[in-house]
Protein backbone atom coordinates (compact mmCIF):
# COMPACT_ATOMS: atom_id res chain seq x y z
CA UNK A 1 0.00 0.00 0.00
CA UNK A 2 1.37 3.39 -0.96
CA UNK A 3 1.29 5.15 2.36
CA UNK A 4 1.90 8.69 3.48
CA UNK A 5 1.39 10.95 6.43
CA UNK A 6 -1.97 10.11 8.01
CA UNK A 7 -4.87 12.28 7.09
CA UNK A 8 -2.99 14.35 4.58
CA UNK A 9 -4.08 14.97 1.05
CA UNK A 10 -1.57 15.75 -1.63
CA UNK A 11 -3.23 17.38 -4.59
CA UNK A 12 -5.78 14.95 -5.97
CA UNK A 13 -4.10 12.00 -4.29
CA UNK A 14 -5.30 10.90 -0.89
CA UNK A 15 -2.54 9.35 1.16
CA UNK A 16 -2.92 6.51 3.56
CA UNK A 17 -1.06 5.83 6.77
CA UNK A 18 0.96 2.75 7.57
CA UNK A 19 -1.27 0.21 9.26
CA UNK A 20 0.33 -0.84 12.54
CA UNK A 21 -2.17 -3.66 12.90
CA UNK A 22 -0.91 -5.34 9.74
CA UNK A 23 1.74 -7.22 11.67
CA UNK A 24 4.61 -5.14 10.29
CA UNK A 25 6.97 -3.39 12.66
CA UNK A 26 8.19 0.12 12.17
CA UNK A 27 11.90 0.64 12.63
CA UNK A 28 11.64 4.39 12.20
CA UNK A 29 8.57 6.28 13.24
CA UNK A 30 8.25 10.02 13.62
CA UNK A 31 5.28 12.15 14.59
CA UNK A 32 5.27 15.85 13.86
CA UNK A 33 9.04 15.88 13.87
CA UNK A 34 10.27 19.43 13.35
CA UNK A 35 13.67 21.07 13.26
CA UNK A 36 14.14 24.79 13.05
CA UNK A 37 17.31 26.84 12.79
CA UNK A 38 16.20 30.25 13.98
CA UNK A 39 13.25 31.28 11.85
CA UNK A 40 14.00 28.71 9.17
CA UNK A 41 12.13 25.41 9.35
CA UNK A 42 14.25 22.69 7.80
CA UNK A 43 12.24 19.64 8.88
CA UNK A 44 8.54 20.43 8.92
CA UNK A 45 6.28 18.18 10.95
CA UNK A 46 7.52 14.99 9.35
CA UNK A 47 5.49 11.81 9.80
CA UNK A 48 7.86 9.12 8.62
CA UNK A 49 7.11 5.43 8.85
CA UNK A 50 9.75 2.94 7.81
CA UNK A 51 8.74 -0.73 7.98
CA UNK A 52 11.22 -3.43 8.95
CA UNK A 53 13.07 -5.40 6.29
CA UNK A 54 13.00 -2.93 3.42
CA UNK A 55 15.37 -0.70 1.52
CA UNK A 56 13.82 2.69 2.12
CA UNK A 57 14.76 5.67 0.00
CA UNK A 58 14.44 9.14 1.49
CA UNK A 59 14.25 11.07 -1.72
CA UNK A 60 14.32 14.76 -2.30
CA UNK A 61 16.22 17.57 -3.96
CA UNK A 62 19.29 19.14 -2.43
CA UNK A 63 18.32 21.35 0.50
CA UNK A 64 15.09 19.46 1.16
CA UNK A 65 16.11 18.66 4.73
CA UNK A 66 17.17 15.04 4.25
CA UNK A 67 20.46 15.24 6.13
CA UNK A 68 18.93 17.32 8.90
CA UNK A 69 16.23 14.72 9.48
CA UNK A 70 18.88 12.02 9.73
CA UNK A 71 20.89 14.14 12.17
CA UNK A 72 17.81 14.63 14.33
CA UNK A 73 16.99 10.91 14.26
CA UNK A 74 20.51 10.05 15.38
CA UNK A 75 20.62 12.64 18.15
CA UNK A 76 23.34 14.69 16.50
CA UNK A 77 21.16 17.75 16.85
CA UNK A 78 18.05 18.11 19.00
CA UNK A 79 14.56 18.25 17.50
CA UNK A 80 12.57 21.46 17.82
CA UNK A 81 9.33 19.53 18.16
CA UNK A 82 7.56 16.23 17.65
CA UNK A 83 8.53 12.72 18.66
CA UNK A 84 10.42 9.81 17.17
CA UNK A 85 11.09 6.13 17.72
CA UNK A 86 13.96 4.04 16.46
CA UNK A 87 13.58 0.25 16.49
CA UNK A 88 10.44 0.79 18.55
CA UNK A 89 12.29 2.77 21.23
CA UNK A 90 11.53 6.39 22.05
CA UNK A 91 14.36 8.75 21.24
CA UNK A 92 16.03 10.59 22.92
CA UNK A 93 14.77 8.82 26.07
CA UNK A 94 16.23 5.44 25.01
CA UNK A 95 18.71 6.77 22.52
CA UNK A 96 21.75 4.76 23.63
CA UNK A 97 19.79 1.51 23.59
CA UNK A 98 18.32 2.20 20.16
CA UNK A 99 21.56 3.37 18.56
CA UNK A 100 23.39 0.29 19.78
CA UNK A 101 21.75 -1.55 16.85
CA UNK A 102 21.84 1.28 14.32
CA UNK A 103 24.64 2.00 11.89
CA UNK A 104 24.80 5.35 10.17
CA UNK A 105 26.79 7.47 7.79
CA UNK A 106 25.93 11.14 7.86
CA UNK A 107 27.12 13.07 4.83
CA UNK A 108 30.42 11.69 3.59
CA UNK A 109 32.18 9.17 5.83
CA UNK A 110 35.15 10.75 7.61
CA UNK A 111 38.11 9.08 9.29
CA UNK A 112 41.38 9.77 11.03
CA UNK A 113 43.66 9.87 8.00
CA UNK A 114 46.76 9.02 10.01
CA UNK A 115 45.28 5.73 11.19
CA UNK A 116 44.77 2.56 9.19
CA UNK A 117 41.35 1.33 8.16
CA UNK A 118 41.47 -1.33 10.84
CA UNK A 119 42.48 1.17 13.52
CA UNK A 120 39.66 3.52 12.53
CA UNK A 121 37.21 0.67 12.97
CA UNK A 122 38.82 -0.23 16.29
CA UNK A 123 38.15 3.29 17.57
CA UNK A 124 34.45 3.06 16.81
CA UNK A 125 34.36 -0.50 18.12
CA UNK A 126 35.71 0.80 21.42
CA UNK A 127 32.73 3.13 21.63
CA UNK A 128 30.32 0.40 20.55
CA UNK A 129 31.19 -2.19 23.14
CA UNK A 130 33.10 -5.39 23.58
CA UNK A 131 31.39 -7.41 20.83
CA UNK A 132 32.04 -4.83 18.12
CA UNK A 133 35.80 -5.41 18.04
CA UNK A 134 35.24 -9.03 17.08
CA UNK A 135 33.31 -7.91 13.99
CA UNK A 136 36.11 -5.80 12.50
CA UNK A 137 37.68 -8.49 10.34
CA UNK A 138 34.31 -9.71 9.06
CA UNK A 139 33.20 -6.19 8.18
CA UNK A 140 36.42 -5.46 6.31
CA UNK A 141 36.11 -8.77 4.46
CA UNK A 142 32.48 -8.16 3.53
CA UNK A 143 33.25 -4.75 2.05
CA UNK A 144 36.30 -6.00 0.17
CA UNK A 145 38.81 -4.00 2.19
CA UNK A 146 40.72 -6.77 3.93
CA UNK A 147 43.76 -6.36 1.69
CA UNK A 148 44.04 -2.63 2.43
CA UNK A 149 42.95 -2.77 6.06
CA UNK A 150 46.40 -1.98 7.40
CA UNK A 151 47.05 0.95 5.07
CA UNK A 152 46.55 4.49 6.30
CA UNK A 153 43.11 5.82 5.41
CA UNK A 154 44.77 8.93 4.04
CA UNK A 155 45.77 6.79 1.06
CA UNK A 156 42.23 5.51 0.38
CA UNK A 157 40.11 6.61 -2.57
CA UNK A 158 36.69 8.16 -1.99
CA UNK A 159 35.02 4.90 -2.96
CA UNK A 160 37.13 2.96 -0.48
CA UNK A 161 36.20 5.44 2.22
CA UNK A 162 32.53 4.90 1.41
CA UNK A 163 33.01 1.17 1.82
CA UNK A 164 34.99 1.64 5.02
CA UNK A 165 32.16 3.82 6.28
CA UNK A 166 29.70 1.00 5.71
CA UNK A 167 32.12 -1.45 7.33
CA UNK A 168 32.15 0.84 10.35
CA UNK A 169 28.36 0.67 10.47
CA UNK A 170 28.44 -3.12 10.42
CA UNK A 171 30.34 -3.19 13.72
CA UNK A 172 26.98 -2.59 15.39
CA UNK A 173 25.50 -5.70 13.76
CA UNK A 174 22.80 -3.20 12.82
CA UNK A 175 19.14 -3.90 12.49
CA UNK A 176 18.87 -0.52 10.84
CA UNK A 177 21.36 1.17 8.56
CA UNK A 178 20.96 4.88 7.80
CA UNK A 179 23.07 6.13 4.92
CA UNK A 180 23.22 9.69 3.66
CA UNK A 181 23.86 9.92 -0.09
CA UNK A 182 25.79 6.63 -0.08
CA UNK A 183 26.32 6.55 -3.83
CA UNK A 184 28.46 9.69 -3.86
CA UNK A 185 31.95 8.91 -5.03
CA UNK A 186 31.22 5.36 -6.12
CA UNK A 187 32.22 4.28 -9.61
CA UNK A 188 29.82 2.10 -11.68
CA UNK A 189 31.29 -1.10 -10.26
CA UNK A 190 31.03 0.32 -6.76
CA UNK A 191 27.39 1.26 -7.33
CA UNK A 192 26.65 -2.25 -8.58
CA UNK A 193 28.34 -3.74 -5.52
CA UNK A 194 26.47 -1.35 -3.27
CA UNK A 195 23.13 -2.42 -4.74
CA UNK A 196 24.08 -6.04 -4.17
CA UNK A 197 25.03 -5.20 -0.61
CA UNK A 198 21.66 -3.55 -0.04
CA UNK A 199 19.82 -6.57 -1.44
CA UNK A 200 21.79 -8.96 0.76
CA UNK A 201 21.38 -6.77 3.81
CA UNK A 202 17.62 -6.52 3.37
CA UNK A 203 17.41 -10.26 2.64
CA UNK A 204 18.74 -10.80 6.15
CA UNK A 205 15.62 -9.08 7.47
CA UNK A 206 17.40 -5.82 8.21
CA UNK A 207 16.42 -2.36 7.10
CA UNK A 208 18.27 0.31 5.18
CA UNK A 209 17.23 3.93 5.00
CA UNK A 210 19.19 5.81 2.41
CA UNK A 211 18.77 9.43 1.53
CA UNK A 212 19.43 10.55 -1.98
CA UNK A 213 18.57 13.18 -4.53
CA UNK A 214 19.05 10.66 -7.33
CA UNK A 215 15.64 9.36 -8.42
CA UNK A 216 17.06 6.72 -10.68
CA UNK A 217 19.34 5.30 -8.00
CA UNK A 218 16.59 5.15 -5.43
CA UNK A 219 14.32 3.40 -7.91
CA UNK A 220 16.98 0.80 -8.67
CA UNK A 221 18.09 0.27 -5.09
CA UNK A 222 15.01 0.67 -2.89
CA UNK A 223 11.62 -0.94 -2.61
CA UNK A 224 10.06 1.75 -0.42
CA UNK A 225 10.44 5.48 -0.65
CA UNK A 226 9.45 8.74 0.97
CA UNK A 227 9.54 11.83 -1.18
CA UNK A 228 10.48 14.95 0.71
CA UNK A 229 10.27 18.50 -0.46
CA UNK A 230 11.00 21.67 1.52
CA UNK A 231 11.27 19.70 4.76
CA UNK A 232 7.95 17.90 4.35
CA UNK A 233 7.31 14.27 3.45
CA UNK A 234 5.06 14.54 0.44
CA UNK A 235 4.30 10.87 0.04
CA UNK A 236 5.71 7.53 1.19
CA UNK A 237 5.21 3.83 0.58
CA UNK A 238 6.40 1.10 -1.77
CA UNK A 239 7.77 2.14 -5.13
CA UNK A 240 5.58 -0.38 -6.92
CA UNK A 241 2.48 1.07 -5.32
CA UNK A 242 3.60 4.57 -6.19
CA UNK A 243 3.98 3.65 -9.82
CA UNK A 244 0.57 1.93 -9.90
CA UNK A 245 -1.02 4.91 -8.25
CA UNK A 246 -0.08 7.12 -11.18
CA UNK A 247 -1.62 7.64 -14.57
CA UNK A 248 -2.26 4.61 -16.76
CA UNK A 249 -0.81 4.79 -20.22
CA UNK A 250 -0.12 2.61 -23.20
CA UNK A 251 2.84 2.68 -25.54
CA UNK A 252 1.97 2.42 -29.23
CA UNK A 253 4.40 1.85 -32.10
CA UNK A 254 2.89 2.09 -35.58
CA UNK A 255 3.96 2.74 -39.17
CA UNK A 256 2.09 6.05 -39.49
CA UNK A 257 2.58 7.96 -36.27
CA UNK A 258 0.71 11.20 -37.20
CA UNK A 259 -2.45 9.29 -38.19
CA UNK A 260 -2.25 7.11 -35.11
CA UNK A 261 -1.85 10.15 -32.93
CA UNK A 262 -4.97 11.71 -34.41
CA UNK A 263 -6.98 8.52 -34.06
CA UNK A 264 -5.93 7.91 -30.47
CA UNK A 265 -6.43 11.54 -29.50
CA UNK A 266 -10.00 11.41 -30.72
CA UNK A 267 -10.85 8.40 -28.58
CA UNK A 268 -12.95 9.31 -25.50
CA UNK A 269 -10.86 7.05 -23.21
CA UNK A 270 -7.62 8.87 -24.04
CA UNK A 271 -6.69 11.96 -22.06
CA UNK A 272 -3.77 12.93 -24.26
CA UNK A 273 -1.15 11.53 -26.58
CA UNK A 274 2.53 12.39 -26.36
CA UNK A 275 5.38 11.35 -28.61
CA UNK A 276 8.07 9.70 -26.47
CA UNK A 277 10.43 9.41 -29.42
CA UNK A 278 10.48 5.64 -29.72
CA UNK A 279 6.68 5.35 -29.51
CA UNK A 280 3.47 7.22 -28.85
CA UNK A 281 2.32 7.30 -25.24
CA UNK A 282 -1.45 7.46 -24.85
CA UNK A 283 -2.44 8.52 -21.35
CA UNK A 284 -5.70 6.74 -20.51
CA UNK A 285 -8.76 7.81 -18.60
CA UNK A 286 -9.94 4.20 -18.68
CA UNK A 287 -7.37 1.43 -18.50
CA UNK A 288 -9.92 -1.11 -19.86
CA UNK A 289 -10.02 0.62 -23.23
CA UNK A 290 -6.73 -0.78 -24.59
CA UNK A 291 -8.34 -3.51 -26.78
CA UNK A 292 -10.68 -0.91 -28.23
CA UNK A 293 -7.76 1.34 -29.10
CA UNK A 294 -6.01 -1.55 -30.83
CA UNK A 295 -9.14 -2.30 -32.87
CA UNK A 296 -9.46 1.32 -33.91
CA UNK A 297 -5.86 1.46 -35.14
CA UNK A 298 -6.08 -1.84 -37.05
CA UNK A 299 -9.46 -0.94 -38.60
CA UNK A 300 -7.89 2.27 -39.86
CA UNK A 301 -5.31 0.19 -41.75
CA UNK A 302 -2.36 0.96 -39.49
CA UNK A 303 0.29 -1.70 -38.83
CA UNK A 304 0.69 -1.96 -35.04
CA UNK A 305 4.19 -3.14 -34.21
CA UNK A 306 3.88 -2.69 -30.44
CA UNK A 307 1.14 -2.07 -27.94
CA UNK A 308 2.06 -2.39 -24.29
CA UNK A 309 1.26 -0.84 -20.93
CA UNK A 310 3.35 2.18 -20.18
CA UNK A 311 5.25 1.72 -16.93
CA UNK A 312 5.63 5.00 -15.09
CA UNK A 313 9.05 5.63 -13.68
CA UNK A 314 9.59 7.04 -10.23
CA UNK A 315 10.79 10.20 -11.90
CA UNK A 316 7.49 10.61 -13.75
CA UNK A 317 5.52 10.05 -10.55
CA UNK A 318 7.79 12.43 -8.65
CA UNK A 319 7.17 15.12 -11.24
CA UNK A 320 3.43 14.47 -11.20
CA UNK A 321 3.31 14.80 -7.42
CA UNK A 322 5.45 17.90 -7.19
CA UNK A 323 3.52 19.50 -10.07
CA UNK A 324 0.27 18.91 -8.18
CA UNK A 325 1.82 20.44 -5.09
CA UNK A 326 2.97 23.48 -7.01
CA UNK A 327 -0.45 23.87 -8.60
CA UNK A 328 -2.14 23.51 -5.22
CA UNK A 329 0.10 26.13 -3.63
CA UNK B 1 24.12 0.01 33.27
CA UNK B 2 23.45 2.92 35.57
CA UNK B 3 23.42 6.52 34.44
CA UNK B 4 26.70 7.10 36.24
CA UNK B 5 28.59 4.17 34.77
CA UNK B 6 27.30 5.06 31.31
CA UNK B 7 29.17 8.36 31.54
CA UNK B 8 32.44 6.81 32.68
CA UNK B 9 35.12 6.09 30.10
CA UNK B 10 35.87 2.43 29.55
CA UNK B 11 39.43 1.12 29.21
CA UNK B 12 38.67 0.48 25.52
CA UNK B 13 37.69 4.10 24.98
CA UNK B 14 40.79 5.32 26.74
CA UNK B 15 42.90 2.94 24.67
CA UNK B 16 41.26 4.22 21.48
CA UNK B 17 42.00 7.84 22.38
CA UNK B 18 45.57 6.93 23.27
CA UNK B 19 45.92 5.17 19.92
CA UNK B 20 44.86 8.34 18.08
CA UNK B 21 47.67 10.24 19.82
CA UNK B 22 50.51 7.78 19.70
CA UNK B 23 49.99 7.04 16.01
CA UNK B 24 50.67 10.67 15.14
CA UNK B 25 54.36 10.48 14.37
CA UNK B 26 54.78 14.23 14.21
CA UNK B 27 53.17 14.66 17.61
CA UNK B 28 55.36 11.98 19.15
CA UNK B 29 58.48 13.59 17.70
CA UNK B 30 57.58 17.11 18.84
CA UNK B 31 56.65 16.04 22.37
CA UNK B 32 59.79 13.92 22.66
CA UNK B 33 61.90 16.85 21.51
CA UNK B 34 60.22 19.31 23.89
CA UNK B 35 60.74 17.05 26.87
CA UNK B 36 63.40 14.35 26.70
CA UNK B 37 65.25 15.98 23.80
CA UNK B 38 65.53 19.31 25.54
CA UNK B 39 66.95 17.78 28.71
CA UNK B 40 69.47 15.69 26.81
CA UNK B 41 70.59 18.55 24.60
CA UNK B 42 70.84 21.04 27.47
CA UNK B 43 72.85 18.69 29.69
CA UNK B 44 75.17 17.58 26.90
CA UNK B 45 75.94 21.17 25.92
CA UNK B 46 76.38 22.27 29.52
CA UNK B 47 78.67 19.35 30.34
CA UNK B 48 80.75 19.82 27.19
CA UNK B 49 81.19 23.48 28.05
CA UNK B 50 82.20 22.52 31.57
CA UNK B 51 84.70 19.96 30.33
CA UNK B 52 86.18 22.44 27.88
CA UNK B 53 86.57 25.21 30.48
CA UNK B 54 85.83 24.24 34.06
CA UNK B 55 86.89 27.68 35.36
CA UNK B 56 84.18 29.72 33.69
CA UNK B 57 81.60 26.96 33.13
CA UNK B 58 80.18 25.14 36.13
CA UNK B 59 79.05 21.48 36.12
CA UNK B 60 75.81 20.46 34.41
CA UNK B 61 74.40 19.07 37.67
CA UNK B 62 73.60 20.30 41.13
CA UNK B 63 70.65 22.00 42.81
CA UNK B 64 70.72 25.23 40.81
CA UNK B 65 70.86 23.41 37.50
CA UNK B 66 68.00 21.21 38.67
CA UNK B 67 65.99 24.37 39.31
CA UNK B 68 66.77 25.80 35.88
CA UNK B 69 65.90 22.56 34.15
CA UNK B 70 62.77 22.04 36.23
CA UNK B 71 61.60 25.42 34.96
CA UNK B 72 62.56 24.44 31.41
CA UNK B 73 60.73 21.10 31.62
CA UNK B 74 57.73 22.84 33.12
CA UNK B 75 57.62 25.54 30.45
CA UNK B 76 58.26 23.28 27.48
CA UNK B 77 56.09 20.63 29.11
CA UNK B 78 53.30 23.20 29.07
CA UNK B 79 53.92 23.69 25.36
CA UNK B 80 53.74 19.93 24.88
CA UNK B 81 50.62 19.80 27.04
CA UNK B 82 49.00 22.51 24.93
CA UNK B 83 49.76 20.58 21.74
CA UNK B 84 48.62 17.22 23.12
CA UNK B 85 45.56 18.66 24.87
CA UNK B 86 44.43 20.53 21.79
CA UNK B 87 44.99 17.49 19.60
CA UNK B 88 43.13 15.26 21.99
CA UNK B 89 40.27 17.71 22.49
CA UNK B 90 39.63 18.70 18.91
CA UNK B 91 41.08 15.74 16.99
CA UNK B 92 37.76 13.99 16.43
CA UNK B 93 36.09 17.25 15.39
CA UNK B 94 38.90 18.18 13.03
CA UNK B 95 38.83 14.73 11.44
CA UNK B 96 35.03 14.83 11.19
CA UNK B 97 34.59 11.58 13.11
CA UNK B 98 32.99 13.00 16.24
CA UNK B 99 29.52 12.41 14.83
CA UNK B 100 30.45 8.82 14.04
CA UNK B 101 31.32 8.29 17.68
CA UNK B 102 28.14 10.00 18.84
CA UNK B 103 25.91 7.82 16.66
CA UNK B 104 27.21 4.74 18.43
CA UNK B 105 24.93 5.80 21.28
CA UNK B 106 27.87 6.08 23.66
CA UNK B 107 27.48 8.88 26.20
CA UNK B 108 29.09 12.08 24.98
CA UNK B 109 30.38 12.63 28.48
CA UNK B 110 32.17 9.28 28.36
CA UNK B 111 33.65 10.20 24.97
CA UNK B 112 34.97 13.42 26.51
CA UNK B 113 36.12 11.93 29.79
CA UNK B 114 38.21 9.23 28.10
CA UNK B 115 40.44 11.95 26.68
CA UNK B 116 41.70 12.88 30.14
CA UNK B 117 43.43 9.60 31.06
CA UNK B 118 44.38 8.95 27.43
CA UNK B 119 46.14 12.29 27.00
CA UNK B 120 47.89 11.98 30.33
CA UNK B 121 48.94 8.41 29.51
CA UNK B 122 50.54 9.80 26.38
CA UNK B 123 52.11 12.94 27.86
CA UNK B 124 53.21 12.02 31.38
CA UNK B 125 55.72 9.31 30.37
CA UNK B 126 57.61 11.83 28.22
CA UNK B 127 57.69 14.39 31.04
CA UNK B 128 58.56 11.75 33.62
CA UNK B 129 61.37 10.43 31.44
CA UNK B 130 62.69 13.94 30.87
CA UNK B 131 62.64 14.68 34.57
CA UNK B 132 64.20 11.32 35.44
CA UNK B 133 67.08 12.13 33.09
CA UNK B 134 67.45 15.57 34.60
CA UNK B 135 67.32 14.18 38.12
CA UNK B 136 70.05 11.70 37.27
CA UNK B 137 72.12 14.39 35.57
CA UNK B 138 71.73 16.75 38.53
CA UNK B 139 73.29 14.09 40.76
CA UNK B 140 75.81 12.45 38.47
CA UNK B 141 77.08 15.69 36.92
CA UNK B 142 76.99 17.76 40.12
CA UNK B 143 80.76 18.03 40.32
CA UNK B 144 81.52 20.51 43.11
CA UNK B 145 77.94 21.83 43.24
CA UNK B 146 75.52 20.85 46.04
CA UNK B 147 73.81 17.55 45.22
CA UNK B 148 70.00 17.61 45.45
CA UNK B 149 68.50 15.41 48.10
CA UNK B 150 66.07 12.60 47.38
CA UNK B 151 63.32 14.70 48.93
CA UNK B 152 64.13 17.69 46.74
CA UNK B 153 64.28 15.49 43.63
CA UNK B 154 60.94 13.94 44.49
CA UNK B 155 59.14 17.19 45.27
CA UNK B 156 60.56 18.93 42.23
CA UNK B 157 59.50 16.01 40.06
CA UNK B 158 55.98 16.09 41.43
CA UNK B 159 55.84 19.85 40.89
CA UNK B 160 56.93 19.42 37.27
CA UNK B 161 54.30 16.75 36.67
CA UNK B 162 51.62 18.81 38.38
CA UNK B 163 52.41 21.77 36.17
CA UNK B 164 52.21 19.71 32.98
CA UNK B 165 49.04 17.89 34.04
CA UNK B 166 47.40 21.21 34.88
CA UNK B 167 48.18 22.71 31.48
CA UNK B 168 47.01 19.54 29.75
CA UNK B 169 43.61 19.80 31.45
CA UNK B 170 43.44 23.49 30.59
CA UNK B 171 44.28 22.82 26.94
CA UNK B 172 41.82 19.93 26.70
CA UNK B 173 38.99 22.03 28.08
CA UNK B 174 39.77 24.98 25.84
CA UNK B 175 40.10 22.73 22.78
CA UNK B 176 36.68 21.18 23.36
CA UNK B 177 35.23 24.60 24.04
CA UNK B 178 36.54 26.37 20.94
CA UNK B 179 36.75 23.27 18.73
CA UNK B 180 40.00 24.36 17.13
CA UNK B 181 43.47 22.95 17.64
CA UNK B 182 45.40 25.99 16.46
CA UNK B 183 43.38 28.50 18.48
CA UNK B 184 43.82 26.36 21.58
CA UNK B 185 47.58 26.17 21.24
CA UNK B 186 47.73 29.93 20.76
CA UNK B 187 45.49 30.65 23.74
CA UNK B 188 47.26 28.31 26.17
CA UNK B 189 50.77 29.31 25.16
CA UNK B 190 49.95 33.00 25.29
CA UNK B 191 48.53 32.48 28.76
CA UNK B 192 51.39 30.35 30.04
CA UNK B 193 54.39 32.02 28.45
CA UNK B 194 53.34 35.65 28.06
CA UNK B 195 50.44 36.64 30.27
CA UNK B 196 51.33 34.67 33.40
CA UNK B 197 54.80 36.21 33.90
CA UNK B 198 53.43 39.61 32.95
CA UNK B 199 50.57 39.47 35.46
CA UNK B 200 52.88 38.09 38.16
CA UNK B 201 55.11 41.17 37.92
CA UNK B 202 52.28 43.74 38.14
CA UNK B 203 52.43 44.39 41.86
CA UNK B 204 49.47 46.76 41.76
CA UNK B 205 47.26 43.74 41.14
CA UNK B 206 48.01 42.69 44.72
CA UNK B 207 46.28 39.54 45.87
CA UNK B 208 44.44 39.27 42.56
CA UNK B 209 47.65 37.75 41.21
CA UNK B 210 46.96 34.72 43.35
CA UNK B 211 44.16 33.84 40.93
CA UNK B 212 46.69 33.23 38.17
CA UNK B 213 47.45 29.50 38.11
CA UNK B 214 51.09 30.03 37.11
CA UNK B 215 51.58 32.15 40.20
CA UNK B 216 49.99 29.46 42.33
CA UNK B 217 52.22 26.81 40.77
CA UNK B 218 55.30 28.90 41.49
CA UNK B 219 54.27 29.02 45.13
CA UNK B 220 54.62 25.23 45.26
CA UNK B 221 58.22 25.29 44.10
CA UNK B 222 60.60 23.81 46.68
CA UNK B 223 62.36 26.60 48.56
CA UNK B 224 65.70 24.84 48.08
CA UNK B 225 65.60 25.67 44.37
CA UNK B 226 65.60 29.35 45.32
CA UNK B 227 64.74 31.48 42.32
CA UNK B 228 66.24 29.14 39.74
CA UNK B 229 62.84 27.77 38.71
CA UNK B 230 60.79 30.93 39.15
CA UNK B 231 59.49 33.21 36.39
CA UNK B 232 58.33 36.17 38.43
CA UNK B 233 58.32 37.42 42.00
CA UNK B 234 57.15 35.09 44.74
CA UNK B 235 53.59 35.87 45.76
CA UNK B 236 52.72 34.72 49.24
CA UNK B 237 49.80 32.26 49.24
CA UNK B 238 48.60 29.57 51.58
CA UNK B 239 48.72 25.99 50.32
CA UNK B 240 44.93 25.86 50.58
CA UNK B 241 44.66 28.93 48.35
CA UNK B 242 47.09 27.39 45.87
CA UNK B 243 45.09 24.16 45.78
CA UNK B 244 41.82 26.06 45.39
CA UNK B 245 43.13 28.16 42.49
CA UNK B 246 44.50 25.17 40.61
CA UNK B 247 41.45 23.00 41.22
CA UNK B 248 38.99 25.73 40.23
CA UNK B 249 40.86 26.51 37.02
CA UNK B 250 41.23 22.85 36.06
CA UNK B 251 37.65 21.94 36.93
CA UNK B 252 36.30 25.01 35.16
CA UNK B 253 38.22 24.17 32.00
CA UNK B 254 37.16 20.52 32.07
CA UNK B 255 33.51 21.31 32.83
CA UNK B 256 33.38 23.94 30.08
CA UNK B 257 34.87 21.49 27.60
CA UNK B 258 32.54 18.70 28.68
CA UNK B 259 29.53 21.00 28.45
CA UNK B 260 30.45 22.06 24.92
CA UNK B 261 31.10 18.50 23.81
CA UNK B 262 27.79 17.26 25.16
CA UNK B 263 25.70 20.07 23.73
CA UNK B 264 27.24 20.85 20.36
CA UNK B 265 25.59 19.86 17.09
CA UNK B 266 27.68 16.90 16.00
Amino acid sequence: MWAAPPGRTVGAMTTQAFDPTSGDVLVVETAGLTKRFGERTVVASVELQVPRGVAFGYLGPNGAGKTTLIRVLLGLTPASGGSMRLLGMAVPERRAEALARVGAIVEEPRFHGHLTGRENLAIVAAARGRYAAARIDGALERLGLAARADDRVGTYSLGMRQRLGIARCLLADPELLILDEPMNGLDPAGIRDFRAFVRDFVAEGRTIVLSSHLLDEVEKTCDHVAIVDQGRVVVQGSIAALRDGGEHSVLVEVDDRPRARALLGAHPAVARVVDDGAALRAVLLDSESVPDLNTRLVDAGLRVARLEPGRASLEQRFLEITTRLENAA
Amino acid sequence: MTALTATLPTPRLVGADLLKLRRRRGLVAVVALLTVGTVVIANVIKELLHLSNSVTQGPAGGVTMLGHMAWTISALGAVAAAIVGSTSGSGDLDAGVYRDLVVTGRSRLALFASKIPAGLAFLVPFVAAAYALEAAASVVLAGGNPVPSIYLLTVTGLWTLLSVVFYYLLALGVACLVGSRSYTIGIVLAWRLALTPLLATITTLGVARELVPGVALDRLLPAALHDAARQGPRVGMSIAAVAAVLVVWAVAAVVAGAWRDTTRDA
